[in-house]
C-alpha cells in the first residue's frame, strides 16, 4: 500500500463496495439532519405542554408525548447524543486498542502477557453486564457514559491489532528491512501501520456501533441521567403505551432512526471487512498463482 | 480407455490448458510432466470433472472448457451432475497431492477411506470398513493406526491412506497428482514401487514435476507447458534424448544422477505468448511463423541418417515414436557429419566418421592429438575437402568452397589464441573485421556491435581497451577476444578445437563458463574438440571419442563416461585426472 | 492450556465479585443505602439497619468487609431482597427457569438455523441467494435485540392479536396438563422468536465465514471427487468442520443470549431475570440487582467452561494423545 497505484487501487476498492456507499450516505444523512434540523425546526425537546399525545400535526410534526413534549424535537436530541456517544466512543476505544494492542505485540513478554491476560478475563463476562450493574449505581452522564462503553469495549480490538502486528512484524518485508538497519519506529510507520488502516476503522465502526446500541440499551433500562434524552428512554417510555396508537409516531420514528443508524454503521463495517479481506486474499492468491 | 481430443480450459481470460490430444490405455501409465503452473493438476482434475463444479459454484461461468475428453464412449465433459457423481472413484479415483487437509480433520483414516465403497452402495457399512481395512493392508498402511485422525499421521503413512481410499473402488482410470511429493526420499522409494506395483490393471495418468517418479512409473510420458502438450514418446527417451528445446532445457535444470554436465537453465522470458507456439519467447532455433501460428504436432524423424541408421535410431528414438509440437519438428540437427573419408597418404586416414550436433548441443570430440580432431574441425569448416562424405548444415549439403551464409553461421574457435589474431590490429580492429569481410553494417554499427560482442564475453568496452594490442593481453583475455570476434557475426554453431588447451586451469573454468552462458542463451550448437575427457565430461550432452580416425564410441556424455564400452574409452578415462 | 482457561475463569468470577463490592461501598453517599437498596434504607428501624451494619462490617476496614462478604456468600446466601422481602435465592430461583426455558430454546433453534443457513449461503458464496440471505442477516444483526421484540409485539400481539400481550401464563387460568402446556408454549413464543432472531446473525456469520475457509481447503475436493453426493459433502465433510467454530463459542453466546433475554423479557414482560433485573432497577433493589448479576455472571462462566470441554470432545486436534 505504499506506492501511489496501490493507494488508488486501495481507495477504489473501497467505492467499488456498494455497502460501503450505502452506509456511508445514510451515515451522513443522518448525522447532517441530527445536526442541522434542530436549528430549522427550533423545537425544545424538554417543554411539556398540556397537548399531550398530540398525533402529527403542523405544530408537532410527530406529535408529543404522555406529558406534551415534541417528539421530534426529542428524537433530533437523541439523535445527536448518540452521535456524540459514537464517536467518543469510537475515538477513545480506538486508541486504546491500538495503543494496548500495538504495546502488547512489539514490547513482548510480560507486559504482553499480562495485558492479553487481563483482556481475556474482563471479556468473559459479557460487558453488557457489567456496564448495566455499574451504571445501575452511577446512573451516568453523556460523558461518564463514553468513557464507561470505551473502557469496555477496546478490549476486542487490542486482541485483533496485536496479533495482526504480530504476524505483519513475521513478515519477510519486516525482516528484510530490519536487515537493511531500519529503526523500530520505521518500522512501524512504513511497514506496520499502513497496514493497520483498514482494521483500525473497523474497529473504530465496532466501537460506534456498540455504543449506540449500549446507549440505547441504558436508556431503555433507565440506567442512565434522568435529564439525559436518549433513544433508549424513549422506547422504553413509549412502550408504556402500546395499547395506545401514539407508538405510530413515537415507538416508530425513534426505533427507525435507531435501526437505521445501526444498519449504517453495519454496512459500513462488513463492506470494509470484505474488501479487506478479499484483497488480502487476492494477494495471496497472487502469490501462490505464480 | 481415456482419450482426450483438443481439450481446452480457460478460466475468465485465463488460459489454462490450450488443445490437449492425449490417450491413456489400460494397464499403462502416462506421465504428465512439467512445471508447477503449466495446467497440469487442471487437466487431472478435468478428467474427474472437477473444475469449477461443486468447489466453486459461483465460478462456474467462469470457466470455459471445450473440447472432449472421452472415457468409455461418454464425453465427461457433458455428463449430468449425477452421471458425474456415479462415475467418480467407481470408475475414476485420484490420489491427490498429500497437502494439508487433503484428508477432512475431523474423519478418522478408516471412515475416509471406507466411504466411497458404502457411498456409492457397493456394500454395507460394514463391509466397507472390511474393505477398507483389506485396501489398507495392502498398502502397509499400519493397522494399529487406522482409527487415527490425519493429524496424527506421518507423510507417509497419509499417503498410504491416499493411495488405499483411491483404489477401495477398484476404479479403472486412476490419476496420481504429485503422488510422492513433499516426502523424505526413502519413503518416496519406498511408495513408488508401492504405486508401480498396485496400479498395474488400470489406466493411469501420472501428473508430476518429478522427473525421477515418472521414469520409474511410467512407459510414456507427455510434456507440458503453459497448458500445451510439447512433446510425447516413451519415457526414456523423452527423459534422454527429448526432441523439443523444452524438455530439453526442462532435463538439464534438473539435478539427476545421470548428467555430468553442469545444470543449465533457459532464457528467463516469461511473457505470455499470445498465439503461436507457446514456447516462442524463450525458444532459440525460432522462426517468423513461430510467432504467429500454433505449431503443429510432429511426428519425430530423423529426416539425415548418418552411417550407423539403425544405432541412431536406437539412441534418439524410432520414427514416430514421439511426437513433438514444434514447427522445426523439434530441436534441429544443424550439422550432419554423414560418412566422412579424408586419407593422407597410407600413415593416416579418416575413416567414415558420422555424427550430428543439434541446436543448443554440445557434442565433445574426444582424442589424442593425431587422431584426425583437427582434421574434422577443418573438413567441417570447408578447409580441406573431404575424399567422401557429405557435410549437412540445417539439412542442407554445404558446397566446396563454403557459402558466405555458412560462413557467418558456423564459426571456428582455434587453439592458440596468440596465434589466432593479428599483433598488428587493435582489439577494435580485430573483432571487427569478420563484419569488414562481410561488409555488414555502417561503421557505427559495426562500433555497437562490437562493444556488444566485447561486454558479451566480459571484456572491458572502454575505447583505451577498444583502441590497445594484442601484445598487453594475457591468454585468457586474447581468448575471449576471439571468441569476441567468432560472436560478431551472431554463429549458430561453433566448432571450437581445443579452446581452452594452452591456458591455465583457472582461466579455462572462466572461458568454458562463457561459453556455457552463451549456449543457454542463444542455443548455440557446439563441436568441442579436446583430448581432455575429464572436461568433456562437464561441459558436454554427447560425447564422441575417435581413435586413429574412427569413432569407436558414442553416446551421452554421463553414460560414456561411467559406463565406457570400448578399451579406448577406458584407456582414457584411466588415464584421466583423478587426483 | 485447560488450566490457563480456568485460571482466567477464576480471575472472571473474582473481578466480578470485587466489582459487586467496590461499587456501593467507594460511591459517594450512605453505603448502607447502596447496599442494602431503597426500601431497606427507608423502612428499616434505626437498630435494625445497626444490626446489619455490624454484620457486614462495614464500619470496620476494606478488607474484613470483603471477608464477611465472600463468607456469606459461600454460605449460598445471596443477601435479602426489602423489597420484595423475600431472600434474594429465592426470588431468583422462582425466575430462573422461566429465563432457562427462554435461553436454552433460543440457543438450540438458532444454532441450528445459523448452521444450516450458513452452511447453504456459504456453500453458494457469490451466487444471488447467498447475497440475499447474507444481507437480510446482516440488517437484522444491525437491529438490537429489544427492537425485533418491540416489532414482533406490536405486530404478533397488538395489531393482530395473535399472541399474548406479555407473561410467560395466563394467570388464574387453571390450566393443567396439555393446555398448561400450551399456554406456556404461545406466551413463550414470541419471546422466543425475537431472542432467535436476534441471535442467528452470530451463529450464522461464524458459520458461513467457517464453510468459505473451509471450501478452500483441498478435502472438498477430495469428497467431490469420491463421487459423494453434495449433501453428503456439505453436511458431513464441510459441515463437520464448520461445527467446531461455533461450539467453541458456545460459551460466548450464552453470554449474548443472556444478554438478549434480559431485554427481550422486559418488552414481553416475561417474568424471568430480565425482568427482575427492570423491577430491581426500578425499586433500587441493590441487594436483588447484584444477586442477579452474580448468578448470571458464574452462569456464562460454568457454560465457558462446559464450552471448552465440548469443544476438545469434538475437534480431535485439540484431543490430543
Ligand atoms: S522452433 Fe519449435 S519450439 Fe521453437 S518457437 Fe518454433 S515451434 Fe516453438
Amino acid at each position: 500500500m505504499v506506492d501511489y497505484q496501490a493507494k488508488k487501487e486501495f481507495l477504489a476498492s473501497f467505492l467499488a463496495s456498494k455497502e460501503i456507499i450505502l452506509g456511508g450516505c445514510l451515515a451522513i444523512i443522518l448525522a447532517a439532519s441530527f445536526l442541522i434540523l434542530p436549528w430549522l425546526l427550533k423545537g425544545d425537546p424538554y417543554q411539556t405542554s398540556l397537548n399531550i399525545f398530540t398525533p402529527p400535526n403542523k405544530e408537532y410534526l410527530l406529535g408529543t408525548n404522555d406529558v406534551g413534549q415534541d417528539i421530534l424535537a426529542g428524537l433530533l436530541l437523541g439523535g445527536q447524543n448518540s452521535l456524540k456517544v459514537a464517536v467518543g466512543v469510537g475515538i477513545l476505544s480506538t486508541c486504546l486498542a491500538v495503543g494496548f494492542g500495538v504495546l502488547a505485540a512489539l514490547v513482548g513478554g510480560r507486559l504482553d502477557t499480562f495485558i492479553m491476560r487481563m483482556i481475556d478475563i474482563i471479556l468473559v463476562i459479557p460487558n453488557i453486564f457489567i456496564i448495566i450493574l455499574v451504571s445501575a449505581y452511577l446512573k451516568p452522564s453523556l460523558g461518564l457514559e463514553i468513557i464507561l462503553i470505551s473502557l469496555l469495549t477496546w478490549l476486542g480490538g487490542a486482541r485483533v491489532i496485536r496479533a495482526q502486528v504480530l504476524s505483519l512484524k513475521e513478515r519477510t518485508h519486516v525482516y528484510a528491512a530490519i536487515l537493511f538497519g531500519a529503526n523500530l519506529a520505521y518500522i512501524f510507520f512504513r511497514h506496520i501501520l499502513p497496514e493497520l488502516i483498514p482494521l483500525v476503522l473497523s474497529i473504530f465502526l465496532q466501537g460506534a456501533r456498540r455504543a449506540i446500541f449500549m446507549e440505547a440499551a441504558l436508556g431503555f433500562l433507565g440506567i442512565v441521567d434522568p435529564n439525559v434524552i436518549s433513544w433508549g428512554t424513549m422506547i422504553n417510555q413509549s412502550l408504556n403505551f402500546f395499547y395506545l396508537d401514539v407508538w405510530r409516531w413515537w415507538l416508530l420514528p425513534t426505533a427507525g432512526a435507531l435501526s437505521l443508524s445501526l444498519i449504517s454503521l453495519t454496512l459500513i463495517g462488513r463492506g470494509l471487512e470484505e474488501t479487506f479481506i478479499s484483497n488480502s486474499e487476492r494477494r495471496s492468491k497472487i502469490a501462490t498463482d505464480q | 480407455m481415456l482419450q482426450i481430443n483438443n481439450y481446452h480450459l480457460s478460466y475468465g481470460k485465463k488460459k489454462v490448458l490450450r488443445g490437449i490430444d492425449l490417450v491413456v490405455n489400460k494397464g499403462e501409465t502416462l506421465a504428465l510432466v512439467g512445471e508447477s503452473g503449466a495446467g497440469k493438476t487442471s487437466l487431472g482434475l478435468s478428467i474427474g470433472g472437477l473444475i469449477g463444479r461443486e468447489s466453486e459454484p459461483a465460478n462456474q461461468a467462469k470457466v470455459q472448457t471445450q473440447g472432449q475428453i472421452i472415457f468409455q464412449g461418454k464425453d465427461i465433459l457433458h455428463l449430468s451432475a449425477e452421471e458425474l457423481q456415479e462415475l467418480r472413484w467407481s470408475k475414476i479415483s485420484f490420489v491427490f497431492q498429500n497437502v494439508s487437509n487433503t484428508l477432512n480433520p475431523v474423519l478418522t483414516i478408516w471412515e475416509q477411506v471406507s466411504e466411497p465403497y458404502s457411498s456409492h452402495h457397493l456394500g454395507t457399512r460394514r463391509q466397507a470398513r472390511e474393505q477398507a481395512r483389506i485396501m489398507l493392508d495392502k498398502v502397509a498402511f499400519p493397522s494399529a493406526k487406522i482409527n487415527h485422525y490425519p493429524h496424527q499421521l506421518s507423510g507417509g503413512e497419509l499417503q498410504r491412506a491416499l493411495i488405499a481410499m483411491a483404489l477401495i473402488n477398484k476404479p479403472e482410470v486412476l490419476i496420481l497428482d504429485e503422488p510422492t511429493a513433499s516426502l523424505d526420499p526413502i519413503t518416496r522409494q519406498e511408495l513408488v514401487q508401492l504405486l508401480s506395483r498396485i496400479t498395474k490393471d488400470c489406466a493411469v495418468l501420472l501428473i508430476t514435476h518429478d522427473l525421477s517418479v515418472a521414469s520409474a512409473l511410467s512407459k510414456r510420458t507427455a510434456v507440458l507447458y503453459k497448458g500445451k502438450i510439447l512433446e510425447e514418446g516413451p519415457t526414456d527417451k523423452v527423459l534422454q534424448t527429448p526432441h523439443h528445446p523444452y524438455m530439453r532445457a526442462l532435463l538439464r535444470s534438473y539435478p539427476h544422477m545421470h548428467s555430468s554436465k553442469d545444470i543449465q537453465s533457459i532464457n528467463l522470458n516469461l511473457k505470455e505468448p499470445a498465439e503461436g507456439c507457446v514456447f516462442f519467447p524463450r525458444c532459440t532455433q525460432a522462426l517468423p511463423i513461430c510467432q504467429t501460428t500454433a505449431p503443429p504436432v510432429l511426428e519425430f524423424k530423423l529426416t539425415v541418417l548418418s552411417a550407423n541408421a539403425k544405432e541412431e535410431l536406437d539412441f534418439f528414438g524410432q520414427n514416430g515414436s514421439s511426437k513433438v509440437a514444434c514447427h522445426r519438428g523439434g530441436i534441429v540437427p544443424y550439422l550432419v557429419v554423414h560418412r566422412l573419408s579424408k586419407s593422407y597418404g597410407p600413415e593416416f586416414s579418416l575413416r567414415e566418421v558420422s555424427f550430428m550436433v543439434f541446436e543448443g548441443e554440445t557434442v565433445a570430440l574426444v582424442g589424442q592429438s593425431g587422431s584426425g580432431k583437427s582434421t574434422i574441425a577443418k573438413l567441417i569448416m570447408g578447409l580441406e575437402k573431404p575424399d567422401q562424405g557429405n557435410i549437412l548444415y540445417e539439412e542442407q549439403k554445404t558446397p566446396f568452397p563454403r557459402s558466405q551464409e555458412f560462413l557467418q553461421k558456423v564459426q571456428l574457435i582455434f587453439q592458440n589464441p596468440y596465434d589466432a589474431v593479428s599483433p598488428r590490429l587493435t582489439i577494435k580492429e580485430i573483432i571487427q573485421e569478420p563484419l569488414l569481410i562481410q561488409k555488414i553494417g555502417t561503421q557505427e554499427e559495426k562500433n555497437a556491435k562490437a562493444i556488444q560482442a566485447l561486454a558479451d564475453v566480459g571484456l572491458p568496452t572502454e575505447d583505451r581497451f577498444l583502441h590497445s594490442y594484442p601484445s598487453s593481453l594475457s591468454g585468457g583475455e586474447l581468448q575471449r577476444v576471439a571468441i569476441a570476434r567468432a560472436l560478431i557475426l551472431e554463429p549458430k554453431l561453433l566448432i571450437a578445437d581445443e579452446p581452452t588447451s594452452a591456458l591455465d586451469a583457472l582461466v579455462q573454468a572462466k572461458i568454458i563458463k562463457l561459453l556455457m552462458g552463451l549456449q543457454e542463451q542463444r542455443g548455440l550448437g557446439m563441436l568441442f574438440i579436446t583430448h581432455d575427457i575429464a572436461l568433456a565430461r562437464k561441459i558436454a550432452d554427447r560425447i564422441l571419442v575417435i581413435q586413429n580416425g574412427e569413432i569407436v564410441e558414442q553416446g551421452l556424455a554421463w553414460e560414456v563416461t561411467s559406463n565406457p564400452k570400448h578399451p579406448f574409452t577406458k584407456q582414457l578415462l584411466a588415464a584421466a585426472s583423478v587426483f | 492450556m485447560r488450566k490457563k482457561k480456568i485460571i482466567t475463569y477464576l480471575a472472571a468470577l473474582g473481578f466480578i465479585l470485587i466489582l459487586n463490592f467496590l461499587l456501593p461501598r467507594l460511591l459517594p453517599g450512605d453505603p448502607f443505602m447502596a447496599i442494602y437498596g431503597e426500601e431497606a434504607a427507608l423502612s428499616l428501624s434505626e437498630a435494625a439497619k445497626e444490626e446489619l451494619r455490624a454484620k457486614m462490617n462495614l464500619d470496620k476496614s476494606l478488607i474484613a468487609q470483603f471477608k464477611v462478604y465472600l463468607l456469606t456468600l459461600a454460605k449460598g446466601d445471596l443477601g435479602y431482597s426489602y423489597a420484595l422481602n423475600q431472600p434474594v435465592r429465592t426470588v431468583i430461583s422462582k425466575v430462573l427457569p422461566w429465563t432457562l426455558l427462554l435461553v436454552g430454546s433460543a440457543l438450540i433453534l438458532s444454532t441450528l438455523i445459523g448452521l444450516i443457513l450458513g452452511i447453504e449461503s456459504g456453500w453458494r458464496r457469490g451466487t444471488r441467494a447467498d447475497r440475499w440471505i447474507l444481507l437480510t442477516v446482516v440488517g437484522l444483526s444491525a437491529l438490537p435485540n429489544f427492537l425485533i421484540g418491540i416489532l414482533l409485539l406490536l405486530f404478533f400481539a397488538v395489531q393482530l392479536g395473535w399472541f399474548p400481550l406479555g407473561g410467560a401464563v395466563t394467570p388464574y387460568s387453571g390450566f393443567t396438563g396439555t393446555a398448561y402446556l400450551l399456554d406456556v408454549f404461545k406466551h413463550l413464543f414470541l419471546p422466543l422468536l425475537a431472542l432467535t432472531l436476534a441471535q442467528v446473525p452470530r451463529s450464522y456469520l461464524l458459520t458461513r465465514a467457517s464453510v468459505l475457509g473451509n471450501l478452500s481447503y483441498p478435502y472438498v475436493r477430495t469428497a467431490a471427487a469420491k463421487g459423494l453426493k453434495p449433501l453428503q459433502i456439505r453436511y458431513k465433510h464441510v459441515g463437520r468442520n464448520s461445527l467446531l467454530p461455533i461450539s467453541a463459542s458456545l460459551g460466548v453466546s450464552v453470554g449474548s443470549a443472556l444478554a438478549g433475554s434480559l431485554f427481550i423479557e422486559i418488552v414481553f414482560s416475561y417474568p424471568g431475570m430480565g425482568s427482575l433485573i427492570h423491577q430491581a432497577i426500578a425499586q433500587r433493589d441493590y441487594p436483588l440487582l447484584q444477586g442477579i448479576l452474580l448468578v448470571i455472571a458464574l452462569t456464562v462462566i460454568l457454560a465457558n467452561l462446559a464450552t471448552d470441554i465440548l469443544a476438545s470432545k469434538i475437534d480431535p486436534r485439540i484431543r490430543k494423545e
